[in-house]
């Protein structure tokens, strides 16, 4: 029966004429030409610059701040130190929630006043004109130490914390437990348990047990940050800015300024790269400056200050114990992840603790998850947050246990993964997924053929790993209109920053039969857009997706009616078909979508203009796999690790747009492999970061990177549109697992701090 | 501060702009000519978005200074289509999915032009070569090696 189903979905597929075909970015001219526009290109009358002061002490009390000699410099309109700001509601156990710190500095690089000038360099030129006084406090830089009781406090006490941005991200029922009682550094922890851990050890006949570390890394979009913000006479705020999550700091901004979400204005602008890292940040500043000044503000971070003091994803260090029988069934499962979380609460320690107990059947679990403070920048989310850490882990002891066995790595992993039905550590069932398919599929990978061949050719090596991601999950909302000319328009308020747009005139263009051509769609701003949640998650083309089928739905519905009207008959006996509606089998009872909009939007026309409304909401997951596979050559005098060759299976449930899909797995799969090889951010005993650049921070270039390989794997989701599910990050997950064992497949040792930098794979080697 | 004239050509046109000596070619496109193709990643020289190309050799703009192109050739991204009619190098861009964000587009297509005017038929390694000054977050590359390899094979 189920494989009947799939057959039809196969057949129904074939007669797709939109859905499932590689599509260009209808967005693709302006972006070649230069001409799209992001928030760095706008400019208003009379709008100013804003220069940030931020601290060179990763901990300190603020004694006084004095602003009057950069007041006098010629050319600055304003100056703003942490007395000369706006009234707003503080909340200072949230890194948005504090413009400037009263009294408190709590990382290095934490913004603590401000400059607005017409010109940016006389505003840079004044930052050097204010005057603060510090009073150094100890830094606390290392998470294990954080978390010991004779550590000194990071910070004042937490209040309440703010989770809701976490849950955009990864929407699971699982509340952590807040931080109570003595003060510590710990923000947060939690437990999921299952079994006797300790009988399962005892079943089993292999038992491995390590520390892995994994560091902070950088999302490193190329646009940094960026923000103008305006604020009118008639008391309406507009901000343009490169998010994610336009509805998300309308609704921030409205309860921190005490403004009605209907006087705010967000508006997305073309996104230069967000993965996770652009989700609100800076707005609330430049608004205030902006409400304050009664001017236009932009303010666009350097390069240097995007890395100290934006959300950088957390480093982890994960102690796990596990162990499998001889016939590699695993028994047990045992783990301490601790993230560490920066100066505000905020690190993925929920996804971590479910996905690294997450991809495999085990009877036996014990997961002990920290959120511990430090004095760094605070985290944010990075593509699937958490989730690379601690698949490094899992990934890494799958391997050392099926080596140790003599068990194929596919095999062993086939045996013991997770299905339908299947819980999570939290004891929620999985929907449908397809990690097994994911493994079938990289087994007939171009790469992972090579494994066998390689073996024992110089220091070469092949090795897999796979990852998942749970995704977020909100509401969505989508209108569909039809044009005078019979053109159609289709507007969301999500943000495009991975070709979703494209993707949604497939879906309207699919729904009303029509070639793709004829449907553009724009992203409103938070005015004139119907509300979507924020596009993190990988939840845009799953939960907006099925908005826009529903509005296309609709409107197809209303054209069928004003068409059934016309030939007096019933809407069922109407096709749809390029542009024209036609009684069943008739030439001449034809009405073109051009006469039907004019027949709805002309003056004293007879019907009610075409407009379609699509609203949903889900609780249901439709959680993505990937299963990757590298190729390294280790040189063994320098410890440099070159990739050969990448392949990324990963399981879309339906490729609306297959080349999107395709740059998703790719994208994502060199993230993973920066993680892997190269990007780190270095911090010094005093917490100051080290490499804040492009050069010292080495993300992969081209020179590192050879063409990914990139299978789709189709396990349709239950309730995505065309059975679409989450894309966008389980790719970046399982780089480094995959890459560490390729490396452990070449010189027979397995790195347990990542990135696999030439000095650590000497180390390992024991020669440094 | 003061200003500088300078006269230079920009997309085949000459153009005299009063200049201050610390602005750099590309604030000096961007801010003063309006032509805002041209992106700022880093500003120190590590990303490639700002790529130009100066007498015909790649540069990366934010480390020039506007008064060192007195007198020269500059093109920019918006001097690669001619009469509304895209570049070989851009239309592949767009066709092979070698676009995602669009932020390192215009430098990656200007390091992709220069490449293809010093080599035609580049091989992959070549185009490895050619485009490591250049970062990419979005796509890890695969699909803008076929961009580039595509419009090489069309410029024949």
């Amino acid at each position: 029966m189920a494989q009947e189903t799939e057959v039809r979905e196969e057949e129904m597929q074939r007669e797709y004429r939109n859905v499932g075909k590689p599509v260009t970015r209808i967005e693709g001219a302006g972006k070649v030409t230069g001409e799209t526009i992001y928030a760095d290109d706008m400019q208003l009358p009379r709008m100013l610059h804003a220069k940030v002061l931020g601290s060179p002490y990763a901990h300190a009390r603020i004694k006084s701040i004095d602003g009057s000699a950069a007041r006098q410099h010629p050319g600055v309109e304003a100056v703003f130190t942490p007395a000369d700001l706006p009234e707003y509601k503080k909340n200072f156990s949230n890194r948005r929630g504090v413009i400037f710190p009263d009294e408190e500095v709590l990382f290095y690089g934490q913004p603590v006043a401000a400059v607005l000038a017409s010109d940016p360099h006389v505003a840079e030129e004044a930052l050097a004109l204010i005057k603060v006084e510090y009073e150094a406090l100890p830094p606390v830089v290392d998470p294990i130490t954080a978390m010991e009781e004779s550590s000194p406090l990071v910070r004042s006490p937490l209040g309440d914390v703010d989770r809701s941005e976490e849950r955009g991200h990864v929407t699971v029922g699982v509340e952590q437990e807040e931080a109570e009682g003595k003060p510590s550094n710990i923000a947060s922890q939690m437990n999921f348990k299952r079994g006797d851990v300790e009988a399962g050890f005892e079943q089993a006949d292999v038992v491995v047990e390590h520390t892995w570390r994994s560091a902070v890394v950088h999302q490193s979009y190329i646009e940094p940050h960026s923000t103008v913000a305006d604020y009118d006479a008639s008391g309406e705020l507009s901000v343009w800015t490169s998010t994610q999550a336009p509805f998300y700091i309308r609704d921030e901004l409205s309860q921190t300024l005490g403004l009605p979400e209907n006087k705010i204005r967000v508006t997305a602008t073309e996104v230069g790269g967000g993965f996770g890292g652009k989700i609100y940040l800076q707005e609330l500043m430049v608004a205030a400056l902006a409400m304050a000044v009664r001017r236009p503000v932009k303010y666009i971070m350097s390069r240097k200050e995007d890395m100290l003091a934006a959300t950088p994803a957390p480093q982890a260090v994960i102690d796990l114990k596990t162990s499998m029988t001889r016939d590699g069934k695993l028994t047990a499962l045992k783990s301490r992840v601790v993230y560490d979380s920066g100066a505000f609460p905020g690190a993925p320690m929920l996804p971590g603790c479910l996905l690294v107990g997450g991809y495999y059947k085990c009877e036996n679990l014990d997961i002990q998850g920290y959120e511990v403070l430090t004095n760094k920048v605070s985290v944010g989310a990075l593509r699937a947050p958490g989730a690379h850490n601690v698949t490094f882990a899992i990934e890494s002891h799958m391997d050392m246990m099926a080596r140790e066995l003599g068990l194929d790595p596919i095999e062993v992993r086939l045996k013991n993964a997770v299905e339908e039905g299947d819980p999570l550590p939290s004891g929620q069932p999985y929907p449908r997924i397809g990690l097994k398919q994911c493994l079938e599929a990289i087994a007939e990978s171009e790469v992972w053929g090579r494994r066998n061949r390689e073996r024992g050719t110089g220091n070469r090596g092949v090795g897999l790993a796979v990852g998942g991601w749970l995704g977020g999950l909100q509401p969505a909302s989508a209108i569909v209109c039809l044009n005078s000319d019979g053109t159609i328009n289709v507007t969301v308020g999500s943000a495009d920053i991975t070709g979703t747009n494209t993707s949604f005139a497939q879906i309207t263009a699919e729904v009303l039969n029509v070639p793709l051509e004829m449907v553009n769609v724009t992203t409103g701003d938070t005015r004139t857009a119907p509300y979507a949640g924020m596009s993190a998650g990988s939840k845009t083309t799953y939960t907006v997706g099925r908005a826009v089928k529903l509005a296309a739905e609709d409107a197809r519905q209303q054209m069928l009616e004003i068409a059934a009207k016309r030939f007096e008959a019933a809407p069922k006996e109407l096709e749809m078909a390029d542009g024209v509606v036609r009684l069943n089998g008739s030439d001449e009872k034809t009405l073109t979508f051009q006469r039907l909009g004019r027949l709805s939007t002309n003056f004293a026309a007879p019907f009610p203009a075409v407009v379609g409304r699509g609203a949903i909401t889900t609780r249901k997951m439709a959680p993505g796999f990937t299963a990757q596979a590298a190729e390294v050559e280790v040189d063994t005098d320098t410890g440099e690790v070159t990739v050969l060759g990448f392949a990324v299976a990963q399981d879309a449930g339906f490729a609306i747009n297959p080349l999107s899909v395709e740059g998703q797995m790719q994208g994502g799969a060199s993230q993973g492999l920066g993680i892997a090889l190269s990007e780190e951010m270095m911090y010094d005993s005093e917490g100051r970061l080290l490499n804040g650049n492009l050069l010292d921070y080495r993300m992969p270039t081209t020179r590192d990177l050879p063409p990914i390989e990139a299978i789709i794997v189709e396990v349709p989701s239950e309730e995505g549109p065309y059975g679409a599910r989450i894309v966008g990050e389980p790719s970046i997950v399982a780089g480094a697992a995959a890459v560490g064992n390729a490396i452990a497949d070449a010189i027979g040792v397995h790195l347990t701090d990542a990135p696999f930098t030439p000095e650590r794979v000497l180390r390992a080697l024991g020669k440094l | 501060m003061p200003k500088q004239l300078i006269t230079l050509i920009v997309n085949g046109r000459r153009t005299e702009v009063a200049v201050e000596p610390r602005w750099t070619l590309l604030e000096m496109v961007r801010e003063e000519l309006r032509l805002s193709g041209s992106k700022e990643g880093c500003g120190t020289g590590d990303c490639g978005a700002c790529s130009m190309i100066v007498d015909g050799r790649l540069v990366t703009s934010c480390l020039m200074l506007a008064t060192q192109v007195d007198g020269r050739d500059v093109v920019t991204i918006e001097g690669l289509a001619k009469n509304g009619r895209l570049h070989p190098v851009q239309q592949a861009f767009i066709d092979t999915g070698g676009v995602q964000c669009g932020f390192c587009t215009p430098g990656m297509i200007m390091a992709a032009k220069s490449l293809l005017d010093r080599t035609p038929s580049p091989t992959l390694e070549e185009v490895r070569e050619g485009l490591a000054g250049n970062l990419c977050r979005c796509t890890g590359y695969a699909k803008i090696y076929e961009a580039v390899m595509h419009a090489a094979n069309a410029g024949k």
